[in-house]
């Protein structure tokens, strides 16, 4: 997962969706630690657009 | 290392934290409240209204300095175009300024003795033989430790509080309103109605809202349940038919699965939204959140009295709290999945119904009569039931 920093809020909605737990809303901004499946799940919640996921075409 | 401490520890100060902080103060407890940001009430992740009970519940006098506007009923829009007006009841309230309301509750809490540390990000639990006895923070790069018979998590929806403590905090994301709210100046509505807005177009699986603040101030905000596209994106749709300009923009997440699993264990208690305490249907949690926050502070604080903050103590925390709003949120949530299933069409016969009744006085009879000539209506009802 890639964020896109220019559109983050810092609402934390990620952080509640986030399966592994990696994802921290911390003092100046979003801390997403390694080991992202990229499982899209804080993409879907994400009110601005700012988290990217790579799309898998198989 | 700085070393504290206290008899609780509440992590948070939104209304979830200085509720159960105020609490907890009130039964004659040492309290120590932290919020990470600077200061507290910021950002706005909130529409703003409230209903004149969390003022009952929260024992307080509501204060003119954070009033914006008196409430007496709502506006429905039906997705095409119908307007159902509510007077009273539920839709009955305050638009405050959450910003000054939020830093008065803290002030409240201060004043009944908590102890209070802004810029402080709790980054680690303190678990020991399983209990958790404290937390380790943050403030201007120095850590900092405080012991505590009783940890409160009143993190919100970016929690990890919880999760640490070996909780399920987890939330499906379809169970997330993901919102986006402009604060706009020159919005042309009654300064004492609330304005909803239906429709797939507008808002799928959610709403428009405009709360008015007074002096064609308002916010106006939509929450949605769609991967397609941002809320962001449909706020600029509806806005953009609007001639106002915004002030501030607000975004954030809202669960609406209802509460957790559980929302205790051995020495930590968890409220509001890191809880799940909001109303499924509407989105709304101040209520609730205070309803729980109350109950949390004051069963910390009957727990440290009684030197007893086990899981088994503390298990009062859930069975006082699902007594008081329990019922109502399971109820809202059946009520929600019924919603969800209502398309534009479904959403509009029913705007036809209530059009031209007093919707408090609906017979059971006309209602079942309308049900059961829209099979659609009448198959989820029959779901629901």
């Amino acid at each position: 997962m890639e964020v896109q920093s220019e559109y983050c809020g810092y609402c934390g909605s990620c952080v509640t969706v986030c399966p592994e737990g990696i994802i921290e809303l911390a003092e100046n901004g979003l801390k997403v630690e390694i080991g992202c499946t990229d499982c899209g799940n804080c993409v879907y919640v994400c009110p601005m657009g700012a988290l990217i996921v790579e799309k898998d075409d198989d | 290392m700085t070393k504290l401490k206290y008899d609780v520890v509440v992590v948070g100060a939104r209304v979830g934290g200085s509720t159960s902080a105020l609490f907890a103060s009130k039964s004659d407890v040492d309290v120590l409240m932290l919020e990470k940001r600077q200061e507290i009430g910021t950002p706005v992740q909130c529409a703003e209204g409230v209903t004149y009970n969390t003022f009952e519940t929260l024992e307080i006098k509501p204060n003119e300095k954070y009033i914006r506007s008196r409430i007496k009923g709502a506006n429905i829009h039906a997705p095409d175009g119908r307007c159902i007006n509510y007077e009273g009841g539920v839709a009955e309230g305050l638009v405050l300024d959450r910003k000054v309301f939020d830093k008065e509750l803290a002030s409240e809490a201060a004043k009944s003795g908590s102890d209070i540390m802004v810029k402080t990000a709790v980054k680690d639990l303190i678990i020991k033989d399983h209990k958790v006895c404290g937390v380790i923070a943050k403030h201007l790069g120095e850590t900092i430790e405080v012991k505590a018979d009783v940890v409160i998590a009143a993190d919100g929806i970016e929690s990890n509080m919880a999760r640490m403590a070996g909780l399920k905090t987890i939330q499906s994301p379809k169970q997330i309103c993901s919102c986006a709210q402009y604060e706009m100046v020159g919005v042309d509505v009654d300064p004492n109605y609330l304005e909803f807005y239906f429709g797939e177009n507008v808002a799928p699986k959610g709403y428009v809202w405009i709360f008015p603040k007074g002096d064609g101030v308002a916010n106006v905000g939509v929450g949605i349940r769609s991967p397609d596209k941002t809320p962001l994106y449909y706020l600029d749709k509806f806005v953009s038919k609007l001639d106002a300009k915004p002030v501030e923009l607000n975004i954030g997440g809202v669960p609406l699965s209802g509460p957790i699993e559980k929302t205790y264990t051995d020495g930590l208690l968890v409220v509001g939204d890191a809880a799940g305490h909001v109303d499924p249907i509407t989105g709304g949690g101040i209520h609730p959140t205070i309803t729980c926050a109350r109950i949390a502070g004051e069963v910390a604080a009957e727990s440290v009295k009684n030197e007893d903050s086990s899981s088994n103590y503390l298990k009062n925390y859930e069975k006082l709290w699902k007594k008081e709003v329990g019922k109502g949120l399971s109820q809202s949530a059946k009520f929600r999945k019924m919603a969800d299933k209502l398309s534009d069409k479904d959403m509009n016969l029913l705007a036809e119904f209530i059009e031209n009744q007093d919707i408090e006085s609906i017979s059971k009879i006309a209602a079942l009569k309308f049900v059961g000539k829209n099979p659609n209506l009448m198959k989820l009802l029959t779901e629901i039931l």
